[in-house]
Parts: C-alpha cells; sequence; structure tokens
C-alpha cells in the first residue's frame, strides 16, 4: 500500500496541463497509489478560503482523495474560519503551510502561530521546508509539544539538516519529494532516521511520482522501514486505521501487500 | 521494484543510451567516487547499455588530462565525451580543432562549475566553433539563458539541465533551433515528455540520469510510465542519441 502525504490538486502556472483531479486518479492508478492527501494549489499559491472549499468539493466525490486545509499564516483570520466551517465534514485530515508563498519563514511569528493553531485542532502540519530552514522546524516542535509537523521535501538540498532534526525531535516527520534527486539521499536520511517519522510525498501534481517512488525504491530499504515510510506511519499520523480497512475490504489483503512490486 | 530492476521492460540494454553520465566527483561535495568500473556495474543493473561519459577532472582543473581519462576507459559501452574549458576560451579553441580532426566530435560543457555566464566573450567564441566543427555539445546550465551562444548557428545541443519549470521556453526554442534538444533528467512533471511529443518534438528527447550523481532510476520509471507508445519510448531510451552521434564518435 502507499500513502502520498504531500500532492496538491488543481493548475500551475508552468507548461503543463494537470488543472483537474483526474490527473490526480490516473497518476495514483498508474504508481499504485492508494490514498493521497492534497492541497489546492489555488490556495496555498493565491487564495487559500476559495481554495480549501472547492478542496472540500472535491473531497466529496472520491474516497481517495484526503484533504490538507491550507492556512496562510498571515490571515490567521480566514483560518480560523475555514477550520470551524470545513473540519465538521470530517474530510480534511492534517494543515498545509507553504512558507515561500506567504513570505511566512519557518520561525517567523505569524508561522509559529499557525502552527500552535494547527496544533489546538489535533491536526499534523504539511510545511515546506528548504535547506536549514527544517532546524527551525525542529524548534517549533519542541516549543509546541502538541505539534506533529511533516518537513516537506526533507529540507530539499538541505536534507543533512533534516538528519539533525529530526533525530532530537520525535514528533518531526520527514517525506522526500524534491525534482532533484541526488543519488543515496533517501537511503542515508532512513539509515539516520527512527523508522517512525518517515513518511512518502510525490507533490504530485506538480512533480509526477516517479520521482519520489524511484528514489525509494533505488534506496532499498528493508522491508519494514519501507512499509512504514510509504503507509504504516501515515496511517498512525493521521488516524487513518478505518479508512484502510475499507481498502482492504474492498481490495483484498493483497492490495497491502503489494508494497515493492 | 528494486534499483536492480531494469525499468524499460521491451528495450534491451543494448539500445539503451544515457546522455548524461560523469566519472570523478565534486571535490566540494560528498557524493560516489565515480570509478569507471563502480559506474559501469551501476548502469548494468538498471539496464543501460550505452553511455556517454565525461570526467569531472577535466571539468573542474584540466581538460586535457581530463579528456586523456576519459578516453582512457574501456569499459563496455562507454563512449567517451571530451570538455573543454571556458575560463581558457584560446586553448579550448586549439582543443575543438585537434578533437574534430580526430573525429571526435562530441563535447560536454560545464558553464556553472566554471563560473562562466552565455555573454562572456570566451563562451561565444567556443559556441561558434562547436558549431562550426560539426560538434554534438552536451550542455550544462539553465536552458533559457545558456540557448543564446548556440542560437542562429546551426548547433547540435543537448540541454542537460532542462527542469519542467522552463519547459515552455525549451518549447519556444524548439520551433527556431532544429539542432536543440534536452535531456529527460528533470523533465518530471507529469506531462512533460507528453507535452514535448504532441508539440511535435518527440525526436529532440534524449534519455539523461547524471550517474552516479543522481537516481538513475528516477528517469528510466519516469519513462517507463509515460503516455507514450513503444517506437516513442525507445526512440527516447536511446534511439535519438544514437543518431545523433552518426558520424562524431
Amino acid at each position: 500500500m502507499i500513502i502520498d502525504v504531500h500532492a496538491h490538486w488543481g493548475p500551475w502556472f508552468f507548461t503543463m496541463d494537470v488543472g483537474t483531479a483526474a490527473t490526480n486518479l490516473a497518476l495514483m492508478d498508474r504508481y499504485g497509489i492508494d490514498l493521497q492527501l492534497v492541497s489546492a494549489s489555488e490556495a496555498v499559491i493565491y487564495d487559500p478560503a476559495g481554495g480549501n472549499r472547492r478542496t472540500a468539493e472535491l473531497l466529496e466525490h472520491d474516497e481517495r482523495l484526503l484533504g490538507y486545509l491550507v492556512i496562510n499564516p498571515r490571515r490567521l483570520d480566514i483560518a480560523q474560519r475555514d477550520l470551524a466551517e470545513l473540519l465538521p465534514g470530517g474530510r480534511f485530515v492534517g494543515v498545509k503551510i507553504h512558507t515561500d508563498y506567504t513570505a511566512s519563514p519557518v520561525g517567523s511569528l505569524q508561522t509559529t502561530d499557525a502552527l500552535a493553531l494547527a496544533a489546538e485542532h489535533g491536526l499534523p502540519v504539511l510545511i515546506h521546508t528548504w535547506d536549514a530552514a527544517v532546524l527551525d522546524l525542529a524548534q517549533a516542535c519542541t516549543d509546541i509539544p502538541s505539534l506533529k509537523a511533516i518537513a516537506g521535501h526533507m529540507g530539499g538540498p538541505g536534507w543533512r539538516h533534516a538528519i539533525e532534526a529530526a533525530r532530537g525531535c520525535p514528533n518531526l516527520y520527514l517525506e522526500p519529494c524534491f525534482s532533484h534527486f541526488e543519488a543515496g539521499r533517501v537511503a542515508a536520511v532512513a539509515a539516520a532516521v527512527d523508522p517512525g517519522q518517515l513518511l512518502f510525498g510525490t507533490d504530485a501534481t506538480l512533480i509526477d511520482p516517479a520521482v519520489a517512488l524511484g528514489a525509494v525504491y533505488a534506496a532499498e530499504l528493508p522491508p519494514g522501514v519501507l512499509d512504514s515510510l510509504l503507509w504504516r506511519n501515515a496511517v498512525d499520523l493521521f488516524g487513518l486505521h478505518s479508512l484502510v480497512r475499507r481498502i482492504r475490504d474492498a481490495h483484498g489483503p493483497e492490495r497491502l501487500a503489494r508494497t515493492a512490486d | 521494484m528494486t534499483s536492480g530492476a531494469r525499468y524499460l521492460p521491451g528495450i534491451e540494454p543494448s539500445e539503451v543510451c544515457d546522455c548524461d553520465v560523469l566519472l570523478g566527483r565534486y571535490p566540494d561535495r560528498p557524493g560516489p567516487v565515480g570509478d569507471p568500473a563502480s559506474v559501469r556495474s551501476l548502469l548494468d543493473r538498471l539496464g543501460i547499455g550505452q553511455a556517454l561519459v565525461c570526467s569531472l577532472r577535466g571539468a573542474l582543473w584540466d581538460h586535457a588530462s581530463g579528456n586523456a581519462e576519459t578516453s582512457a576507459t574501456s569499459e563496455p559501452g562507454f563512449v567517451a565525451v571530451s570538455t573543454v574549458d571556458f575560463r581558457d576560451p584560446l586553448r579550448a579553441e586549439r582543443t575543438l580543432e585537434s578533437l574534430a580532426e580526430q573525429g571526435r566530435k562530441v563535447l560536454r560543457l560545464f558553464p556553472e562549475e566554471q563560473h562562466s555566464e552565455p555573454d562572456f566573450p570566451g563562451v561565444r567564441l567556443v559556441a561558434r566553433r562547436a558549431a562550426e566543427l560539426g560538434f554534438l555539445v552536451l550542455l550544462g546550465g539553465d536552458v533559457r539563458r545558456m540557448w543564446r551562444p548556440f542560437a542562429g548557428l546551426g548547433a547540435t545541443v543537448v540541454f542537460l539541465d532542462t527542469h519542467f519549470y522552463h519547459l515552455g521556453d525549451l518549447l519556444a526554442l524548439a520551433r527556431d533551433e532544429p539542432g536543440f534538444h534536452t535531456s529527460t533528467r528533470l523533465l518530471n512533471s507529469p506531462d512533460a515528455l507528453e507535452l514535448v511529443c504532441a508539440d511535435g518534438h518527440a525526436d529532440r528527447l534524449v534519455l539523461g540520469t547524471r550517474s552516479p550523481l543522481c537516481e538513475p532510476a528516477v528517469p528510466l520509471l519516469r519513462l517507463a510510465k509515460s503516455d507514450l507508445d513503444d517506437a516513442t519510448r525507445a526512440a527516447i531510451a536511446g534511439g535519438n542519441l544514437r543518431r545523433l552521434l552518426e558520424g562524431r564518435t
């Protein structure tokens, strides 16, 4: 089984045609991804309120997609309203924060407040991290003990900082997506970090899942670690046990056993 | 699937040709040693039979001894790629003329490693002479900038660092420059390969992995899972590059 904890839906401003959720589902089928946690590109880049609502509509139609509620740390008033209105639907399971598009570094006051808000609601936070910013995220996890944070891209080229950050911080999780794929990156992180802190993310539909999957397969992880990374840790972190049981009932136990095919 | 698996079913390793393989290592960063035998072994495990290899010695320090080192590799399937240094364009020009006389007309250029911008006079000289002498040029750097010194020369170029963020720029260039090609290495959005083909440029795509510094499984898996027919996939895996190599090695 594969659970992708870092995905988007909607159009991008690059030369690509991935504007509808049909692309998400086609890619999931192509690569054997069972569940995908998505945020709207619209919400990430420009309009969180509008994008979050369009994600809510989307989530009504396919059980394989779950939602991230996007928070712009500069607009916590919007975030409060979105949380109040959209969480009761039960299809949003986490919060997404992009530090660059909102010019809100991990260590800024507004992002600290946004992380605290998510923690108050018991929602894991996927947050964009680059280079040494992942160390600031570890500090936030220490300062907000109830926070569970996922370092998106595990720092990108700064993945060695991600190792340092995760080793001192059990409520910090790492996911590997990155369009540049330095050899040995996933294997080195998996060898140095508690397997319980590893997650799988693709950055689809911006990036094709071949990138993250290829890098994970190339790492040749022990089967138990591979299962933890690809889905088991996500089930525990996001509380997806009943949903996974339904998938098992619908598709048979072999669906859960074909992780590395 | 593991890194030992072949990613391109239906395409024999001897038909797969990688435009972007490096020997040696960067002294300023960790990474594999890049000795020829270990690189050959890595490519074998992934089903890559042919590879255009170039030594970082030539890119970073001395192109004469680097080219000699590359030429001395005897690993099967390795095609030696020469290099010159933009920072000494006059020596580079002499080297290009010598290589051309020997029929060795595959050249890799490293503008970023040599801190050379596309508007530097030395870059213009090297680009002009490489085009005049009929080299196949494997070119690093940002395609949005590095196209300039090669434009309008009838040059045959493979851009090695084309990121899918810049796909629109590449397609705009392809309309005017029939000799411009690109590595698939960073064309890893869900539809980049397919969009290039839909725009009529399937013959401009060549497989590139940057082994052993990058994970070769990634572009292989992307190509294997592409929404392309078998003939196009095979051309991208090796046929297009072999066509560019004809008469140049």
